[in-house]
């Protein structure tokens, strides 16, 4: 048993730790969150205010879910294009269910959280459809997920007939309140996506997901059962959309086909997912990345409307942002080659 | 080595046939391997070596025939279940997922949990992971500076090395090695075939799969040849020269084979 296969094949080429640190996406993507807050504040001190950042963290709130249902999708090398629609029909879906609770008067916390079930159960039966297409027909995640996103889109608009449903002040009521700048809405998604991040990264669960990313032939000869994990990771994903979809109705007091969340929400998810410094082949990726990616995004939308920049120029923005962030990546990326 | 036949073999594949669609991949193949002894199965591109060992490992299952380990007629759902029974095989290039660290890939799918309730919930134990993965690896000779590091951060070699090493630290009863030297230079892969020996030594039955019939002359016992979905000779090595094997392998010496 003396045998040594260490001597086997050339050593990898050592990176000083300075650059190991300013190549790092989380460490450059926090730079520039903290430069964009103070650019931002420079130009209008207004941006300061306490409820300016409240609006800050209940715009990020908005978005964090789904990028980071994104997140575990990209991670396990796939893509999600109906978080966006599968909030808008679960928002429009649960606001029609619970309308007649809102008239019957009862209790706002029952109504809410009967709101909140029925959105996740819709946002689940939407990732079902994409897991059934993806695992069952051996659709690529692209199409699979286009397929569930126009049904999604369609349906909100059918049901909806393209004009809010429902009207419940008492939950538009209740989503400004909490302590200070976090209102309890936002408190509640940042716990959620606390347990995410943890799940991720500390669990066997968030293992097999970077792992069938990374290699899916090596995870199912490991043992790992990919088709199951797959089918729950866009579950997730729907029930995070879902989510989402309550937080919207939660914030406007009705469900609509048009939350804002449809068309863009996808691409803005998995923007910030990119940014981020995630992978679109797979097993790459980190909370902490998506976090500060969709930090990054929501302070410059909402910091260029601030400042009176035309709300049109904000897309161009992003994708200066997404070039920048993946060019980043290819640095990285060709920097930690093996010779 | 002599070839006990009485003994009981530690793996048998029994009239396996296999099809992908309308295509017979494997046809009524036979085979057996028993403990400390090293097999080689080669063949043509096409011959069915990738098959066989997929039938073996649970990758794929048999349209017929048995899979008998230790005398137990057995059923492989996934790979999950030939990996319980003891069988660990090394695929061609395709083993590792590159982009964790060389601790878990060493622990893919069988994960160390904390203890206590974080364990229950899913929790991995990756200190505990990296620290062992270090002595497994150095247990069946193989040292590795740092094993936090990334699969796509090692040379090919390396990477043979983490990929064997993983498979012999886990194998009980048999390991199936696809290629084990592809890719690698003359001194690496001289490496690679003391490990082999070394897992003969360890009482294991090793089925190695190989284009270098210099290596398979060199480290097996015996040596199986398959054509077209077929075993087309099963003999002892010294039966064999390069060129006997190449002969058979081809199908251009049939008169020759058995």
């Amino acid at each position: 048993m003396s045998t040594s296969v260490d001597a086997l094949g050339t050593t990898v080429k050592s990176q000083s730790r300075v650059r190991r640190v300013v190549t790092n996406q989380q460490f450059v993507l926090f730079v520039v969150l903290i430069a964009l807050i103070l650019f931002f504040a420079s130009r209008n001190s207004l941006f300061f205010r306490v409820g300016e950042f409240s609006n800050l963290f209940t715009d990020f709130s908005g978005l964090v879910l789904i990028a980071l249902a994104e997140t575990y999708v990209i991670v396990a090398g796939g893509i999600d294009l109906a978080v966006g629609s599968t909030a808008a029909v679960s928002g429009v879906v649960a606001a029609g269910w619970i309308q007649p609770l809102v008239n019957h008067g009862v209790n706002q916390a029952v109504i809410l959280l009967v709101g909140t079930l029925a959105c996740a159960v819709v946002g689940a039966l939407a990732g079902g459809l994409s897991a059934l297409l993806i695992t069952a027909f051996d659709l690529v995640p692209f199409v699979a997920t286009l397929v569930t996103y126009s049904v999604g889109a369609g349906l909100a608009l059918v049901i909806s007939h393209g004009a809010p449903v429902g009207y419940n002040p008492g939950a538009i009521y209740w989503s400004a309140s909490g302590i200070g700048m976090i209102t309890w809405l936002v408190a509640i998604v940042l716990v959620v996506a606390v347990v995410l991040g943890v799940v991720l990264h500390l669990t066997v669960y968030g293992r097999y997901n970077f792992a069938i990313g990374s290699n899916e032939f090596a995870a199912r000869a490991a043992g790992i059962a990919v088709r199951r994990h797959l089918i729950s990771v866009y579950v997730l994903a729907g029930v995070l959309a879902g989510l989402t979809g309550m937080f919207f109705y939660i914030r406007s007091g009705s469900g609509a086909a048009t939350t804002g969340v449809t068309n863009s929400a996808n691409l803005v998810a998995i923007a910030a997912v990119v940014i981020g410094g995630a992978s679109l082949t797979g097993g790459v990726g980190r909370w902490a990345g998506t976090m500060l990616g969709a930090a990054v995004l929501t302070v410059v939308s909402d910091g260029l409307i601030f400042i009176n920049v035309p709300p049109t120029w904000i897309q161009v923005v992003v994708g200066a942002l997404i070039a920048v962030a993946a060019l980043l990546q290819s640095f990285r990326r060709r920097s930690r080659r093996v010779p | 080595m002599t070839i006990a036949s009485e003994r009981t073999p530690v793996l048998e594949l029994r009239n396996i046939t296999l099809h992908y669609g309308s295509v017979e991949a494997l046809h009524d193949v036979s085979i057996k391997s028993y403990a400390g002894e090293v097999i080689g199965l080669v063949g043509d591109n096409g011959a069915g070596k990738s098959s066989l060992i997929k039938v073996i490992s649970g990758v794929n299952t048999a349209d017929s025939g048995e899979v008998i380990v230790d005398g137990v007629r057995r059923h492989w759902r996934s790979p999950h279940d030939s990996m319980a029974a003891g069988i660990e095989t090394l695929y061609q290039d395709s083993g590792l997922a590159p982009d964790l660290s060389i601790g878990s890939n060493i622990f893919l799918g069988r994960e160390k949990r904390r203890s206590g309730l974080l364990g229950r919930l899913g929790f991995v134990d990756q200190r505990a992971m990296e620290k062992e993965a270090l002595e497994q690896l150095a247990r069946v000779g193989i040292t590795i500076p740092a094993t936090q590091r990334t699969v796509s951060e090692l040379s090919g070699g390396q990477r043979q090395a983490v990929a064997i090493g993983r498979a012999i630290a886990w194998a009980k009863h048999v390991i199936v090695l696809d290629e084990p030297t592809n890719h690698l230079g003359a001194r690496q892969s001289a490496e690679v075939l003391n490990v082999i020996k070394s897992a003969r030594e360890q009482g294991l039955s090793v089925i190695f799969i190989s284009h270098s019939l210099p290596h398979v002359l060199e480290v097996t016992d015996r040596i199986i040849v398959l054509r077209l979905g077929r075993v087309v000779r099963d003999a002892p090595t010294g039966e064999f020269t390069v060129e006997s094997l190449l002969g058979t392998i081809t199908g251009l010496s049939e008169s020759t084979g058995s």
